[in-house]
């Protein structure tokens, strides 16, 4: 009889809240789709970078776990208040309260498998999406093959069970205190609506408005980390506090019997809102977060998408290029080896040169938007010594400028199919990163370049040849693998016979092969190499090997051995480790949000059926009801939405702006956060749509 | 004076095919202006159907309502809700007050729904409270006050768009034996000093006997009639137990 009952209920629950179970449906086939990675990942065999995928994913898990749980728990003490009255009536009737207690259980388990058993046929579907968009982000094709894996089916039916006993456990304790009395009354306690203190709550609104203003002048010029630690405790604060002092300043306005309530509906639409948010002011606070994290998360994700998009094939143009701190390494061995494993086309090695000054590096440090005014004195001038120490100290730039003879320059621009560019024994050029083009143009009028020059010295004192400064004729910004191995960020072009006035600094040898690198070449060149530097590990020979590494801080590729068909595909794997799974916890997050904000407004479709029909009867038409209906929705949708887009769009306009500055992605810095609020929206609009279409047909039932 | 509201030859079925019940059955009277109308009958017998067709929130099957000039059966939905608006107050048994709004603030709403000026819906909002008694309580959510005050509170707003005709269903049905006195009073003195007109539909005996005239409905057809003239309200009453005897008693509750 129980089994019965609890099946009947779980079918009028399913009705009543098909959102959440759509919601927790979709959640287990996400959860699903990505356990897979852990334990069908078709991809584990080509990186070795599997380890941050699967980490990645593990941790996105668990924080996928907790709120899921959080969105259990709610759900399953929101429909117990619910349906108290009817709980009161069970026990009238002579039901045990364990009895109760396990109908209750039964019912949401069932719920639970339901949604399980839909999630995983729904996840297997998912999981090919996934590794289909995975495939294609490493440019790899995917054969679709649908398959069970009992290590995932395992695996998410247990954090879902895991979900289940954390939320359910709390509610037998619930029922266990419960008395008939209780359970009678909490229906009618839902409806009181508590205002006391009113003036003083109301504070809190200008207070957090403050709060805001605040956050978005001053949040990007912290400093400290405790600084930044205090404002967002700030913050959270502020969210949660926010609503309560909204819902009191309406409240008090209405009492002053402000202008506004006057117009049309106005004043039951606001006794509405401010009620509504009034008794949900935690919960709204908790989706105000998890919605600022949704939004930021695929934000981030965004970022890294773009840069892989726009930039990454920039980072590696040449098939091969190798590196080696000896001006005397003529790479014979590599040479030698690298002939036997794939089949070179053109191999060229080189030398990077040096004045033995830094110039260069100076004007750098002073002049691009990456160092601001960190490397200048008040008054506007090279800070000597904090550029010599930082020089000395990061490996940013070489210590010594970076230079690269005409001849060399051309060849290499032939190996990359660029034109070749002409030079005259007075001139120099420039060859700096995309992203810094726009930043050096003024550089020729700061620079003085010494070439040679065959005219007799003004002493008079014979033929010896004298400095000239050489005049700056172009600047170049196609890619160029300027991460270390070709300068860091700029190199000088001079005439080959200015070189004679200067030291090699590195040799690099680049070849252009013919068809692909084979998967391991990498490698094996790491191996070889740091073996034959006297290293045990191709770790330490990197940690010695780089003078600099460029100002690409943020998304830094920098390899002393850089063969592109090995490292394209690895670095698209690890930036697809961090976006799947931050895109995977946005959804997630939002899908929980939008839930939460569905399912109280429509459970309370027959309170506000009853209101309606009253408005009705009051001679308010059937399309001034559907545009209330609209209204009281749309303000209860948008308020944590805008809310959250205030605050996590301040700093995802600050991330963004320095994530454009430091990688060079061609968007501008609010590109990732527009992009992501679109996307944001069309699920928010998903989730608006339906909860619209059925609260009308709620209040159509109308009696 | 006379017909300002005229039901004429009105009928109303549920049902189709072979399952049709008829819940008025070509009934025709009037309700005169400033009248207090009583509608007594047992359940099923088709009154609170009569209070519905009057109040425009379900349509007849065949027949007219006249109020005034106005034929409501002819209007459609948009214009029966403009019609409700101006034209009629409602008071039911369960208060039908919106739980979000003070006590002010329900009677302050149906004003601003006709559209009425700040100024305007604050003074007569006052008027109101002044007249129900209500003034002490207005600050207060509907939870907090009496059933009998929900009722005052539900005939304020009732009266707020100065209806032609007040309908109340079963008004006094929740209320205790004072409250009921009480706001059965308040109606009369509605209906003597504004001269509001009134109809009622009870079941209770005593509620009736305030009215001024009482129509017993059976079957969906009129089968009794009494007007109080000049009796005295207990008089009056012993009339209404007499017919409620006569017609057997048990099928009037």
């Amino acid at each position: 009889m129980l089994f019965k009952l609890a099946i009947r209920n779980m079918k009028r629950c399913a009705r009543d809240y098909l959102v959440y179970l759509i919601t927790i449906t979709l959640i287990s086939a996400l959860l699903y789709a990505f356990n897979s990675l852990l334990f069908q990942n078709d991809l584990k065999k080509y990186w070795d970078t599997e380890d941050m995928m699967e980490m990645m994913v593990f941790l996105a898990t668990i924080l996928i776990m907790f709120i899921t749980a959080w969105l259990i728990s709610y759900m399953v003490r929101f429909m117990m208040a619910k349906r108290s009255k009817e709980f009161g009536t069970y026990l009238l009737l002579g039901m045990k309260k364990s009895a109760v207690s396990i109908l209750y259980l039964l019912e949401n388990i069932l719920l639970g498998v339901i949604a399980l058993f839909f999630g995983i046929l729904l996840g297997t579907l998912l999981q090919q999406v996934l590794m289909a968009i995975l495939f294609s982000l490493l440019n790899m094709t995917y054969r679709l093959h649908l398959y069970f894996h009992p290590g995932t089916f395992l695996m998410t039916a247990f954090c879902f069970s895991i979900c289940y006993l954390l939320s359910l456990s709390r509610c037998r304790k619930k029922f266990r205190k419960m008395n008939i009395h209780d359970l009678m009354e909490a229906e009618r306690k839902n409806e009181e609506i508590a205002e006391k203190h009113e003036p003083a709550k109301k504070l809190l609104l200008p207070l957090s408005i403050l709060f805001l203003l605040f956050f978005w002048l001053i949040f990007g010029s912290l400093q400290s980390s405790g600084g930044v630690a205090l404002f967002l405790i700030g913050l959270v604060l502020t969210i949660y506090l926010f609503y309560t002092g909204l819902s009191a300043y309406i409240i008090c306005y209405i009492r002053k019997g402000g202008k506004f309530i006057y117009r049309g509906q106005n004043l039951f639409l606001m006794r509405q809102f401010s009620s509504k948010i009034r008794t949900m002011q935690f919960t709204l606070g908790t989706l105000t977060v998890l919605l600022t994290l949704a939004l930021m998360g695929s934000s981030i994700a965004l970022m890294f998408s773009t840069w892989q998009n726009t930039l990454l094939h920039h980072k590696f143009p040449f098939d091969i290029l190798l590196y080696s701190p000896d001006p005397a390494d003529t790479f014979e061995e590599e040479i030698e080896f690298l002939k036997n494993r794939v089949t070179p086309l053109d191999i060229i090695p080189y030398h990077i040169y040096t004045d033995g000054d830094n110039q260069v590096n100076t004007w750098m440090l002073t002049h691009l938007s990456a160092w601001g005014t960190m490397y200048q004195t008040p008054d506007g001038r090279p800070d000597m010594t904090e550029i010599e120490y930082f020089l000395e100290n990061n490996n940013v730039y070489c210590p010594f400028d970076t230079y690269m003879g005409l001849s060399d320059y051309n060849r290499l621009r032939g190996m990359l199919g660029y034109e070749k560019i002409t030079l005259e024994s007075t001139e120099y050029a420039v060859q700096i990163k995309p992203r810094l083009e726009q930043e050096v143009q003024a550089i020729g009028d700061d620079l003085k370049i010494c070439g040679i020059s065959s005219a007799p010295s003004s002493s008079g004192e014979g033929a010896r040849t004298e400095p000239l400064l050489l005049s700056l004729s172009g600047i170049y910004a196609d890619p160029f693998s300027q991460d270390g191995h070709n300068g860091c960020d700029y190199l000088i072009i001079v005439p080959d016979e200015t070189l004679s006035r200067m030291q090699p600094y590195h040799s690099e040898l680049a070849i252009d092969i013919d068809g692909t690198a084979p998967p391991n070449l990498r490698n094996e060149l790491n191996a070889l190499r740091s073996e034959n530097a006297g290293y045990t590990s191709p770790d330490d020979f990197f940690a010695q090997s780089f003078r600099g590494h460029g100002s690409d801080i943020m998304m830094n590729t920098s390899s002393v051995n850089e063969v592109k068909d090995n490292l394209l595909p690895a670095l698209s794997y690890m930036m697809a480790s961090l976006m799947i799974p931050l895109f995977y916890i946005g959804l997630v997050f939002l899908c929980v949000a939008v839930t939460v904000l569905s399912v109280q407004q429509l459970s309370d479709s027959a309170s506000y059926r009853f209101r309606y029909d009253v408005l009705s009867k009051l001679g308010l038409k059937e399309s001034e009801l559907r545009g209330l209906i609209f209204k009281q929705l749309t303000a209860y949708y948008l308020c944590p939405a805008l809310f959250s887009i205030i605050i996590s769009g301040k700093l995802m306009l600050f991330a963004g702006n320095r994530f454009v500055t430091a990688t060079g992605v061609p968007v501008s810095s609010g590109f990732f956060f527009l992009k992501s609020a679109v996307l944001f929206f069309g699920v928010y609009l998903i989730y608006f749509a339906v909860t619209y279409v059925s609260f009308q047909r709620n209040i159509r039932g109308r009696t | 004076m006379n017909d300002y509201i005229k039901i004429c030859d009105i009928e109303k079925y549920y049902g189709n095919g072979s399952q049709i019940t008829k819940a008025i059955d070509r009934l025709t009277f009037s309700v005169d202006k400033g009248e207090f109308m009583g509608i007594m009958g047992a359940s099923g017998s088709g009154k609170t159907t009569l209070l519905n067709l009057l109040a425009t929130i379900d349509r007849v099957s065949a027949g007219h309502i006249f109020y005034g000039e106005t034929d409501i059966t002819a209007l459609s939905e948009d214009a029966l809700s403009e019609f409700r608006k101006n034209n009629l107050g409602f008071v039911f048994q369960e208060y039908n007050l919106l739980d979000t709004l003070t006590i002010e603030e329900n009677i302050s709403l149906a004003l601003t729904l006709l559209g009425r000026t700040r100024a305007e819906v604050q003074e007569t909002a006052e008027k109101l409270l002044n007249l129900l008694d209500i003034r002490e309580i207005k600050d207060r959510f509907p939870y907090q006050v009496s059933g009998g005050q929900k009722q005052r509170c539900a005939c304020a707003r009732a009266l707020a768009n100065d209806p032609k005709l007040l309908l109340a269903d079963e008004p006094t049905g929740a209320l205790d034996s004072l409250s009921s006195q009480t706001l059965l009073e308040t109606f009369t003195s509605l209906n003597q000093t504004l001269g509001t007109t009134i109809l009622m539909v009870t079941h209770d005996a005593f509620s009736a006997s305030y009215c001024s005239r009482i129509l017993f409905l059976r079957d969906g057809k009129i089968f009794h009639e009494l007007f109080r003239g000049e009796k005295s309200r207990q008089l009056f009453l012993q009339e209404i137990l007499d017919v409620l005897a006569s017609a057997g008693g048990k099928t009037i509750h």
